[in-house]
């Protein structure tokens, strides 16, 4: 490891110095030709956090980039505020603006948002048009050379170095959040934003948090821009410059944010060079776009891993290193938890949802006692899932009430019910593709706000050392689950069964008092299901109440102490694996779905 | 009052071909799960076909309009090819992908046609209709005709063909459609080619309204995009309604807000969007979460 | 690794030197005396404004290539280098960098008055003259002495047609409909004052934006105060759509308006029998207006099949200029290149330009009016 970091620091350096050394190089054309290639890269990284790391269309980010040019300009010239105030001003501008955007993102996603952000960007370049207060057409010219005691920040040359170290920050701080808790947390919502939710992380203030970046960086390429060419109109911030930075964004690499920068650089110099070739730059470059997004959707960015990957095929590596799954250490026994005791930690009232024409739900009533393993079975289609997206939030019930821990808890958002002590997994897994196998659990493991974020610019320090001290605590989970050979692989790579163990692990992470499990035992093999069964009844005796949906028997009859039948849509039975397996009207429906009969217990 | 009533026949005959640009945005979406970023680019491309065989061939606009529509959904069949593997990828990547493929074509029509552009003569000599003060121009009716024809032949095509039928079914369920033996693949061909034939359709009926450049389409493209999103993406029927909404809708705040147009038209647009996320008749996919 | 560490504390110390001394500072590109004379053709050649660009291409092209065949400047050919600016201000910037960087005497372009007033500074820094195709009053406002306009600016325009309408017409019943473009600013804000000056106040003020198609609701608007005469303040193709769609309505009272209703662009988009007694302002009513423009327009046909119009005659006489200023100053550079072309006298196709000050060589425009789809001098 650390020769590596050795390597990187020194690349690192090499490159801050050839970039500090760059202009000694250049002529006055191909300074300036950098600096605004460095204005767009500031604007690419803010795209990439909204686009690439938190999955939010964002066609606004051009209007981001005029509101701060703009900003700056009016305040520099109409209120004859110095250039820093202005620029000041100009960023709170936009980042007010970028909320406005977001709004939005917290109804519509994916193209539609695509369409509504580029409708607010057209609305922005009309109204600038328009306005009296921003120049109209003309736009507004003799923006004040920015002032720097010491420093003459009108030769570009200087400028370079003032655009140079904000840049530096800016990615610097962008990587920042990438890399720890906050980034996390938006990967794993655009990977997924419904098991991100269900996870814990609060997806309304998460897309927000998306778009305020986005903004921030808008509105810093904005001022930079503002103090180069000291110039604004409308036409610097048309479509056709938002669908170009899009093409840098995604060139790059929209995940990688070094990707994103790499894309705009490379994509301006190559437009710079075939400037004299309009119609044929115009061809080439659209080709690129389709030829990128055919063969390389990962970018630029995603180019050396594919290469170390093909490589290490050739070498025929890989084959070795197939990772074996360990033993799940049982937890410590802490149950002196006395069962059917105390008041029910989870109690539905008559809930009924309705689809359109299709009742799923019909007055559904059951209550799970603290410490239970309660099992729910059923036919297909009897309402199962149904239920238990009605019970962590996913569903709002057409009629009835949920309690959860003495509280009502109906139709709250999922990631609230997580935060109160709720944590489930999905019957069709849902684990962040895009993340590693321990970035799954960091995601899990961490409880805080997506608000207190705020602290990323006051106490970095602290973000630092909590980072640490998650991950400190995710591999103690993979270690008790037994997939730390697996900590740093993409989930998909895992064989199934492994997938549903990290997707309990990662549910048990969240520090819940109840655990919903949507059949946990799917596609498992016999050994894993005796294993899953044994899983459970651990995790129950840390005092965590379980409840699952499950069709294979023999784990339910071993498994649960109570379980709950449902068929259409209503409970028909409900009572102790025994009792249950006796009543008539079980049998009935189960026979009438041509199932087994849940008597063929085996272990 | 008659301001009122004459900005809604200028609404609406716009809308009308907003319609057919959204239809062809829609029928690609619904069967493919394509959002085509160069729908608008196709259109410029047949308002250049057809302005071309109608001008420089002295066809009959009539005859000038089959046959772009035919060569522009012959050209539909090449771009789908190129397209294919963007299909169902996910919404930025096919964004775009799509994007880069109009910048393309953009840069074809500069080529072939050269960047002025040209004025098409109206093919309907005869003066405007009045009725109670109110103008209406022939070429308007003739227009709102033929995309009420279009929409009538779609539909009977998709409900009464067997072809249409299996592209009804792939629309619907994508997997269940391969497992009863409809090839996809040809059904997506065939949706291609009919969205790049409504696109030449709709560019050579605005041809005459307006004036064929290599920018044409790009409005036309934005404003369709947002029609079809408004009606329900993917709807038929929501493709007319949110064409016809969205040309009123631009009519009217052209002459309430004047200059600031666009933006009362976008704002409105997006309120409409946060209300009812889905459109007028509801999102029709082949995705589905 | 570690070895390596001297390596870094050197480099660090390089580092910091050379932080203190400022890189930078061109070595003035004064232009060479041998070899080509180089001009850059500055303009939109893609995007939504290329039909301008292309035009403007077209007429400075013919300029150059009648010089070269007659064997340039003082035995050097003249070499036109094409740059695109996409219609956008950033690219514009760049580009007035890679002239100055690639030793370019003179510049020609923009069409759009917002890329060329972006670029301004820089060319003023860097000494390096423009003749512009713009007629926005910000071009002058800007107050460079390297900046020329090659006709005049809107005030000159609507001022003409102003006096033309309303003192010798006596028409005071005046609707106007703009866009909301730099043209269409310009023009609204010149005519309004031309009228103010009258004490004429319009009876509609429409403004619709550059990308609007249906105009039903301004128009209309306009048609119930049923004006005599309808100012129209936008491009060729938004000009012919907006008479063409007042046509459709019943309007008919004629329309009046600056260059771009003499062009056949705009004749042809509003269709013939629309246009006719439309009243134009113009420097350049048609190709036929004297033996010149008709000179100027068989070359053209020559050499491009298509009919000249008023942007490639600016453009032609915006490059007629530079060269004759070239030539009389013995291929000058800088600001002595300058002063020449502010000392030119040249007969053109717009008319007799001397520049003055402000950058602006030409204060005369002639009032047309079609009839029988001919741009023809209006007899007042």
């Amino acid at each position: 490891m650390r020769p590596r970091v050795r390597l990187s620091l020194g690349f690192l350096f090499l490159l801050a110095a050839g970039l500090w050394f760059l202009p000694y190089g250049l002529s006055s054309y191909a300074i300036h030709v950098a600096n605004v290639i460095i204005v767009f890269a500031v604007l690419a990284v803010g795209l990439g956090l909204c686009m690439g790391v938190g999955g939010q269309v964002n066609l606004a980010q051009v209007a981001f980039f005029g509101v701060g040019a703009y900003a700056t300009a009016i305040l520099t010239t109409h209120a004859g505020l110095g250039f820093w105030l202005s620029a000041a001003i100009a960023v709170a501008a936009t980042a007010a603006t970028g909320l406005l955007v977001a709004t939005p993102a917290l109804r519509v996603q994916s193209h539609y948002l695509g369409i509504v952000t580029l409708g607010l960007a057209l609305a922005f370049t009309n109204w600038v048009t328009n306005a009296q207060i921003a120049g109209g057409a003309e736009g507004i010219s003799n923006i004040p050379v920015p002032t720097l005691p010491g420093v003459d920040l009108s030769s570009e040359y200087l400028y370079y170095y003032l655009e140079l170290i904000i840049f530096a920050l800016a990615l610097a701080f962008g990587l920042f959040v990438v890399r720890t808790a906050l980034g996390r947390r938006m990967r794993a919502m655009r990977d997924d934003a419904l098991a991100a939710g269900a996870l814990g992380a609060d997806v309304p203030v998460l897309r927000m948090t998306a778009f305020l970046l986005a903004s921030v960086y808008g509105g810093i390429g904005g001022v930079l821009y503002a103090g180069l060419i000291r110039y604004v109109a409308p036409e610097s911030f048309s479509i056709a410059n938002m669908f170009l930075l899009l093409a840098m964004v995604i060139i790059g690499g929209r995940q990688s944010l070094v990707g994103c920068v790499a894309g705009a650089v490379g994509l301006y110099l190559v437009r710079e060079l075939l400037v004299d070739h309009p119609t044929f730059a115009q061809m080439g470059y659209g080709s690129v776009v389709v030829l990128v997004v055919v063969f390389a959707p990962t970018g630029l960015a995603g180019l050396p891993p594919r290469i170390r990957q093909a490589i290490a095929r050739r070498r025929g590596r890989g084959r070795e290193t197939a990772a074996q799954l360990a033993e799940f250490r049982p937890y410590p026994d802490l149950s002196e938890i006395s069962l059917e005791g105390g008041d029910p930690l989870l109690s539905i009232d008559g809930i009924t949802k309705q689809f359109r024409g299709l009742k799923a739900l019909d007055d559904v009533s059951l209550s799970v006692p603290a410490g239970q393993i309660r099992g729910i079975v059923g036919p297909n289609g009897s309402g199962k899932t149904t239920l238990f997206n009605v019970v962590s939030g996913l569903y709002r019930p057409t009629a009835g009430r949920v309690r959860f821990a003495g509280a009502d808890v109906t139709s709250r958002p999922p990631y609230r019910l997580s935060r109160a002590g709720m944590s489930r997994t999905f019957q069709n897994l849902r684990l962040f593709g895009d993340l590693t196998v321990r970035e799954n659990i960091l995601v899990a493991l961490d409880r805080s706000r997506t608000l207190s974020s705020w602290r990323y610019l006051i106490a970095p320090l602290a973000i630092v050392r909590r980072d640490r001290d998650l991950r400190r605590r995710a591999d103690e989970v993979l270690d008790r689950y037994g997939l730390t050979a697996f900590a740093a692989l993409p989930p998909e790579s895992l064989p199934y069964g492994t997938q549903r163990r990290v997707e309990i692990a990662r549910a048990v992470a969240c520090r819940p008092t109840l655990l919903l499990l949507d059949e946990p035992a799917a596609g498992l093999n016999g050994d894993e299901v005796r294993k899953l069964g044994e899983m459970v009844r651990s995790i129950r005796d840390t005092g965590v109440t379980v409840v699952l949906i499950e069709h294979n028997m023999g784990l339910v009859m071993n498994l649960c102490e109570r379980i709950t039948v449902l068929a259409g849509g209503k409970v028909i039975a409900e009572g102790t694996p025994a009792a249950v397996a006796a009543t008539p009207a079980v049998i009935e429906a189960y026979l009438g779905d041509s199932m087994d009969l849940p008597s063929e217990v085996t272990s | 009052m008659q301001v009122f009533f004459q900005t809604i026949v200028g609404g609406v005959s716009l809308g009308a071909i907003y319609a057919l640009v959204a239809l062809g945005f829609s029928l690609v979406y619904r069967t493919m799960g394509l959002v085509n970023f160069a729908h608008g680019n196709v259109v410029t491309v047949g308002a250049y076909l057809a302005s071309t065989f109608y001008l420089s061939a002295k066809l009959p606009f009539a005859i000038a309009m089959v046959v772009a529509i035919g060569v522009t959904a012959v050209i539909g069949l090449v771009i789908e090819r190129v397209l294919r593997p963007l299909e169902n990828r996910d919404f930025d990547l096919m964004l775009i992908g799509t994007i880069g493929f109009g910048i393309v074509l953009d840069a074809l029509v500069i080529m072939i046609w050269g960047a002025t552009g040209r004025a098409v003569p109206s093919p309907v000599p005869a003066a405007p209709l009045s009725l109670f003060g109110l103008r209406i121009r022939t070429y308007d009716l003739v227009v709102l005709a033929i995309a009420a024809i279009a929409t009538v032949l779609l539909v009977l095509f998709l409900s009464r063909t067997k072809r249409g039928t299996a592209m009804q079914a792939v629309a619907m369920d994508h997997e269940a459609a391969t497992a009863v033996g409809i090839h996809v693949g040809r059904s997506n061909a065939i949706a291609f080619a009919i969205g790049a034939g409504l696109a030449a359709l709709a560019g050579g009926l605005v041809g005459p309204l307006l004036y064929v450049n290599p920018a044409l389409g790009g409005t036309l493209g934005i404003k369709g995009f947002a029609a079809a999103i408004l009606g329900g993406f993917g709807s038929i029927p929501g493709a007319i309604v949110g064409g016809l909404a969205i040309g009123v809708l631009d009519s009217f705040a052209a002459g309430h807000f004047q200059g600031y147009s666009e933006l009362v038209t976008f704002l409105v647009f997006t309120v409409i969007i946060m209300i009812r996320p889905t459109g007028v008749f509801g999102e029709r996919t082949v995705n589905r979460a | 690794m570690a070895r390596n560490r001297p390596l870094y504390a050197l480099a660090v110390l390089a580092l910091v030197l050379a932080g203190c001394s400022a890189p930078g500072s061109d070595k003035k590109s004064s232009g060479s005396t041998t070899g080509p004379i180089k001009i850059a053709l500055v303009d939109a050649q893609s995007g939504q404004l290329s039909s301008l660009g292309a035009w403007e291409l077209k007429g400075a092209k013919l300029a150059v290539s009648e010089w070269n065949a007659q064997g340039g400047i003082n035995g050097r050919q003249i070499q036109l280098d094409v740059f695109d600016d996409q219609g956008d201000p950033t690219t514009g910037t760049n580009l007035a960098r890679k002239i100055q960087s690639e030793g370019y005497l003179a510049m020609i372009g923009t069409a759009e008055s917002a890329v060329t007033i972006a670029m301004a500074p820089t060319l003023k820094t860097a000494q390096i003259p423009n003749i512009t195709s713009g007629q926005s009053p910000g071009l002058v406002a800007v107050g460079s002495e390297f900046l020329f306009l090659n006709g005049p600016t809107s005030t000159t325009y609507d001022e003409t047609l102003a006096k033309y309408v309303v003192d010798q017409q006596g028409i005071k019943n005046i609707a106007m409909i703009t866009n909301n473009g730099s043209y269409g600013k310009g023009e609204h804000d010149a005519f309004t004052k031309a009228l103010a000056k009258r004490s004429v106040t319009p009876v509609a003020d429409q403004v619709v934006t550059t990308d609007q198609k249906d105009f039903s609701a301004a128009l209309t608007a306009i048609r119930q105060k049923s004006p005599k005469l309808i100012f129209l303040g936008a491009e060729e193709v938004e000009s012919g759509l907006i008479v063409k769609q007042a046509r459709d309505l019943g309007i008919t009272a004629p329309f009046a308006g600056g260059a771009p209703q003499g062009t056949p662009v705009f004749l042809n988009t509003a269709g013939a029998q629309n246009v006719e007694g439309t009243i134009v302002s113009s420097p350049y009513l048609s190709n036929d207006i004297s033996p010149a423009s008709k000179k100027f327009a068989d070359a053209y046909k020559a050499a491009y099949g298509e009919d000249a119009e008023l942007h490639g005659a600016k453009a032609y006489d915006g490059a007629q200029i530079m060269l004759t200023a070239l030539k009389n100053s013995n291929v000058a550079t800088g600001k002595a290149l300058a002063d020449a072309i502010r000392a030119t006298k040249y007969q053109g196709l717009l008319g007799d330009f001397a520049y003055d000050n402000t950058g602006v060589g030409i204060f005369a425009t002639s009032i047309g009016k079609i009839s029988n789809g001919k741009l023809v001098a209006a007899t007042s």
